[in-house]
């Protein structure tokens, strides 16, 4: 019997062992990178061709009123709170259109794709989403597609051929070159720094270190990337693993980078805590309402991200741009309401704009 | 049958006039429930926690408990990815190997807990940490994608209009009530949930059939991991997170006792049938995420009250 135990453990053990061989900075994925100009010179805009999906026998949508229903990664956070604010704000605007906000209570697959699978059955006239997977929510995407729905993801893509369009909220390569250079601004251009994140798979995020790796070692060569440590999206634990960080490290961290609205506060309190205010700097993507508290306390100087209010607001314009056929593949540009004229990108996509870095000049400006 | 499967008979009866009345108030609040196309998508979505509810209802009617399952779905999910993409094996080969994977998974458990003594809820929670952990290691924090389009047949696929996975779960829910309820392993199953000491006295092996049991439920937690990759065509380390607990609710709700010796595999069916039922009539009624929670939460509670109030009036 002991042999057994021994013979398991050391299975086991092996199996675990396996598990750590990897360089490169953790969580990013493989895909290739684009990092922009160190002096922030505008990448031009590479033409291609549309290659978003369509939706089979759609009904003539042009005017009518519209059904539409926002299935968003999770609800009850702040972040989809106003992303599904700025799709009511649109859809109010708009007059001829109803749409509700319904999704699972936590970021998980299954339950993501069994919501829009009820949707597709009760018989909606459009689907926004924001995946949380690209892979794994296509098949459910294609089948509302087939039953002639009109789909337009915001937030977090999908494989392109899985939806019409996607409203991109910031290109990656913009994102990561405002958190190394906030970053490198605030902790010094040798300074160490780690990476809180939700899960190494999600795609966003995914992307977004990928990216920051590669600003990084172009623009910011001593800059030193120490971990990456996953927190979901959850409060109490990113708290605990940003605490991780500030004890494991000691004196040799000097940044962290949030990579999530839920993970930049709580890293924020951490440092707090900590008492680390000032000699820990923290660089992330937040929300400015959480962010207030550690901006007027000058513990944070930077929360970089975009409005997510606009980013559903934009999202429920081009679905109805779409639905009423004035937003065909092979644009250039589609108008949203408010934001104006929005530029479409990568074949299928629309961008928001550029990030936006809260600091505490401006922060008190915004309520969301 | 014997007077002692009575009362729970008497369970399932319950449980059945209150699925049956659950279908018809659905039905009634959306037209786009009770089609034959709807009910076949529902089957193909509860397959997973139906294949592992199935070993689960063995697991408890010991009195045993299998927290580890989400954790060794997970875990043969990503095993599959890395044998077919990282270790070039053909396909065929690393779904077989995947869900062996689960067995021995399940077999460490059985034997933790048969071995060790260390009790049910302990070990397989320690194992939930284990798999999971493993399944995040050794995935390396990428997911698997690109199969080849005949791997989605398991997952998406229909055979003769139903569902391919739906066939599955059919044909193990029929095994399933058989061994439970008509061979010498199932009455040795319900022996040691009732008194294992007794059983033991009486000759049966209870450590082999625990062993074997908790050797099953990975097995089919590697099988539901196979079915799920094949319908979401991606494999990702957070895979079956929560399972465990969808899957104990239906048991439970279907009327196998979390004390063991009582519970049948129809009562699970029931139970399965009506929470997915419930999650998908709701949601098509315009009920939202959050209220369908509550409503599965209050039923379990009713089912399981009800169930008390009429075995006392018999007892």
């Amino acid at each position: 019997m002991l042999k057994k135990t021994l013979a398991f453990a050391l299975g086991l053990g092996l199996m675990s062992g396996a598990a750590y061989a990897q360089s490169a900075w953790t969580g990013g994925d493989d895909l290739p990178t684009n990092p922009l100009a160190c002096d922030g010179t505008p990448a031009a805009v590479a033409s291609k061709p549309y290659d978003g999906g369509s939706p089979t026998n759609a009904p003539d949508r042009k005017g009518k009123p519209l059904n539409v229903v926002d299935v968003p990664k999770l609800i009850g956070i702040g972040y989809f709170n106003a992303t599904s604010k700025g799709i009511a704000d649109a859809a109010a605007e708009l007059g001829n259109v109803t749409a509700k906000t319904d999704g699972p209570t936590q970021a998980n697959i299954d339950q993501q794709i069994s919501f829009i699978d009820n949707y597709i059955t009760s018989g909606v006239d459009g689907i926004l989403f924001a995946a949380n997977d690209p892979v794994a929510i296509a098949p459910v995407l294609k089948k509302a597609l087939a039953a002639g729905i009109n789909v337009v993801g915001y937030d977090a893509n999908s494989q392109p051929d899985a939806r019409q369009w996607f409203v991109n909220q910031a290109e990656f390569n913009g994102i990561a070159k405002a958190m190394i250079d906030s970053l490198a601004k605030e902790s010094g251009e040798d300074a160490s720094f780690a990476i809180v994140t939700s899960t190494f798979t999600t795609p966003n995020q995914a992307r977004w270190i990928a990216e920051m790796g590669a600003y990084a070692a172009k623009c910011h060569p001593n800059l030193k990337w120490l971990e990456t440590v996953e927190a979901q999206e959850d409060n109490v634990l990113s708290f605990n693993q940003a605490t991780t960080l500030i004890n494991k490290y000691g004196d040799e961290l000097k940044g962290i980078l949030g990579m999530t609205s839920v993970a930049t506060p709580a890293s924020a309190e951490a440092v707090t805590q900590a008492g680390k205010c000032g000699s820990i700097a923290v660089v992330g993507l937040a929300t400015p309402n959480a962010m207030k508290p550690y901006v007027e306390k000058d513990c944070v100087k930077s929360v970089v991200l975009w409005n997510p209010v606009d980013l559903g607001y934009a999202a429920m314009y081009v679905l109805r741009a779409v639905a009423d056929g004035t937003l065909e593949p092979g644009a250039t540009s589609v108008k949203a309401g408010k934001l104006g004229e929005l530029q479409v990108i990568n074949g299928s996509e629309i961008l928001l704009g550029a990030p936006f870095v809260f600091t505490k000049e401006n922060i008190g400006n915004f309520d969301f | 049958m014997t007077a002692a499967l009575r009362p729970f008979l008497r369970h399932e009866a319950i449980l059945f006039v209150l699925l049956v009345a659950a279908l018809f108030v659905l039905a009634g609040q959306s037209d786009r429930f009770f089609t034959i196309a709807n009910l076949l998508n529902q089957g193909r979505l509860m397959t997973e926690i139906g294949l592992v509810a199935l070993a689960m209802t063995f697991v408890i009617v010991t009195g045993g408990i299998d927290l580890s399952v989400g954790s060794i779905l997970g875990l043969c999910a990503i095993l599959l990815g890395v044998f077919w993409q990282n270790l070039g094996l053909p396909l065929p080969l690393a779904m077989g190997l995947a869900v062996l994977v689960g067995g021995v998974a399940g077999l460490v458990n059985g034997l933790i807990i048969t071995r060790f003594r260390v009790p049910p809820l302990i070990a397989t929670l320690a194992t939930l940490a284990l798999y999971r952990g493993l399944a995040e290691g050794i995935s390396q924090a990428r997911s698997v994608r690109g199969y080849p389009d005949w791997f989605f047949v398991l997952g998406q696929g229909d055979l003769a209009g139903v569902p391919t996975q739906l066939w599955i779960l059919g044909l193990l829910t029929l095994v399933a009530g058989v061994v439970l309820g008509m061979t010498a392993f199932g009455r040795a199953t319900y022996a040691i949930g009732a008194n294992e000491t007794a059983a033991r006295f009486s000759g049966v092996p209870v450590d082999r059939v625990k062993i074997a049991i908790y050797t099953a439920s990975g097995l089919v937690a590697g099988l539901a991991a196979v079915i799920f990759v094949s319908r979401v065509s991606t494999t990702r380390s957070d895979m079956g997170t929560g399972v465990e607990l969808d899957v104990i609710t239906a048991v439970v709700l279907g009327g196998t006792s979390i004390f063991g010796g009582r519970g049948t595999i129809i009562g699970t069916a029931i139970g399965l049938v009506l929470i997915q039922a419930l999650k998908n009539g709701l949601a098509l009624a315009g009920v939202k995420g959050d209220g369908t929670i509550v409503v599965i939460g209050l039923v379990l509670i009713l089912a399981i009250l009800a169930s008390n109030l009429f075995s006392r009036e018999d007892g």
